[in-house]
């Protein structure tokens, strides 16, 4: 369920298909996200999880993935 | 009163860039001396250096002026230590996110005012305790975000309930006017500085400045993510055509490596990064700091009251 909203939430801030964004893809080289993308969608994440990511964990999630298991974990 | 200018203690809501290697206690000085806000950039020397030049600033002044902190910087640990230590009032932070530093500023009751280059960057450094935040466009000198000046201040205007100060593409009355009717509170200027009486780098430098016409600056590195503004030269079309070919990071690093100290310090303005603002071209006198701020304020003023009344009488009677 989180990877689904994920898939949607980044398919809308990069304009990519949900289909492109899989568990492995990494933001940067794989979906093309650039520093600023990122905090756009840290911001979007945060929004729709009712979460926080602090500025030291955003470096640390490469992957759908990783921001998957950081949601769940804190959830 | 300005929401700048009552927070941080000063006459004008006129912030002097922080341009390493550029912006040291001379300039810093004369800036708040003549009521704006200086700034010192920490760049990437070491915590001792800019003990050093803190020091020497309030020994011209004892207005409040701040200090740049650049987060990249191999030093940036022990130069968040110094600021604090030093009692700087204001802190302006760029190429990062200020985050682990704030609780040690906050408690010395500093104003921290990071660049942002984005809304959402804005907003998350809002959250994070930001008391203001400098919204700057791609017209800038140096290290520089793709948003451009009039449509990054609007909307970071918008997005955050603290101040907005607009950087980037501002060198006289009119473009202060501009930002001041975007919604910024103030404004930040580097290239213009760059020219003062008081900036101690190389003439050469000064020379390119004030000779450089609309379309002299080029962007390099747009490859590596970490775009750079400049005035065009022998370097930036090297580099660019290393860029084109494909180089690898280290070759154009290799390239980039020293070359902005080499412009200020050495005066090599063929081979070194001659930073400045795509504004460079609107610049054409060398003037005192105290003059600088006194035009822009007296200007500001002039090109308001003018522009009202003419759009008044032309498109409201």
């Amino acid at each position: 369920m989180v990877f689904e909203k994920l898939q949607a939430i980044v398919a809308d801030k990069l304009g990519i298909e949900e289909s492109e964004v899989k568990l492995e893809s990494t933001f940067r080289d794989d979906l093309g996200a650039d520093s600023l993308d990122l905090f756009e969608i840290v911001m979007a994440l945060e929004e729709e999880f009712g979460v926080s990511i602090s500025n030291e964990d955003v470096e640390q999630i490469q992957t759908a993935g990783d921001a998957v298991n950081y949601i769940t974990e804190r959830q | 009163m300005n929401s700048i200018c009552d927070m941080l203690g000063i006459k004008y809501p006129i912030f002097q860039g922080g341009m390493a290697w550029v912006a040291n206690h001379a300039i810093a000085a004369a800036v708040s001396e003549a009521g704006g806000l200086g700034i010192i950039a920490a760049g990437n020397a070491p915590a001792d250096w800019l003990r050093e030049e803190i020091r020497a600033c309030k020994k011209i002044t004892n207005k409040p002026f701040g200090v740049n902190v650049m987060l990249l910087s191999p030093y940036a640990d022990e130069v968040a230590k110094v600021v604090a230590e030093e009692g700087v009032k204001v802190v302006t932070t760029g190429a990062g996110n200020p985050g682990k530093y704030m609780d040690l500023w906050k408690e010395k009751g500093m104003k921290v005012i990071p660049v942002v280059p984005s809304v959402a960057i804005a907003k998350r450094m809002e959250k994070g305790g930001a008391d203001a935040v400098i919204a700057e466009g791609g017209e800038s000198g140096g290290h520089i975000g793709e948003l451009t000046t009039m449509v990054l201040v609007p909307q970071v205007v918008d997005a955050v309930s603290i101040p907005v100060i607009a950087a980037g593409g501002i060198a006289d009355g009119r473009g202060f006017a501009a930002a001041m009717m975007l919604g910024a509170e103030a404004v930040q200027i580097g290239t213009r500085f760059l020219v003062a009486e008081e900036c101690k780098i190389h003439e050469a430098y000064k020379e390119r400045v004030l000779k450089a016409t609309d379309i002299d600056t080029v962007v390099t590195g747009r490859s590596t993510g970490h775009p750079v503004r400049g005035l065009r030269n022998q370097l930036t079309r090297s580099y660019l055509q290393m860029e084109k070919d494909g180089a690898d990071l280290n070759k154009l690093e290799q390239l980039g490596a020293g070359a902005l100290y080499k412009a200020v310090v050495e005066g090599n303005v063929i081979n070194g990064a001659v930073m400045a603002g795509q504004i460079a071209g609107l610049i054409t006198k060398r003037q005192t700091a105290q003059e600088i701020v006194d035009e822009l304020m007296l200007d500001l003023k002039e090109v308001m009251e003018a522009r009202v009344r003419q759009i008044n009488e032309e498109l409201y009677k």
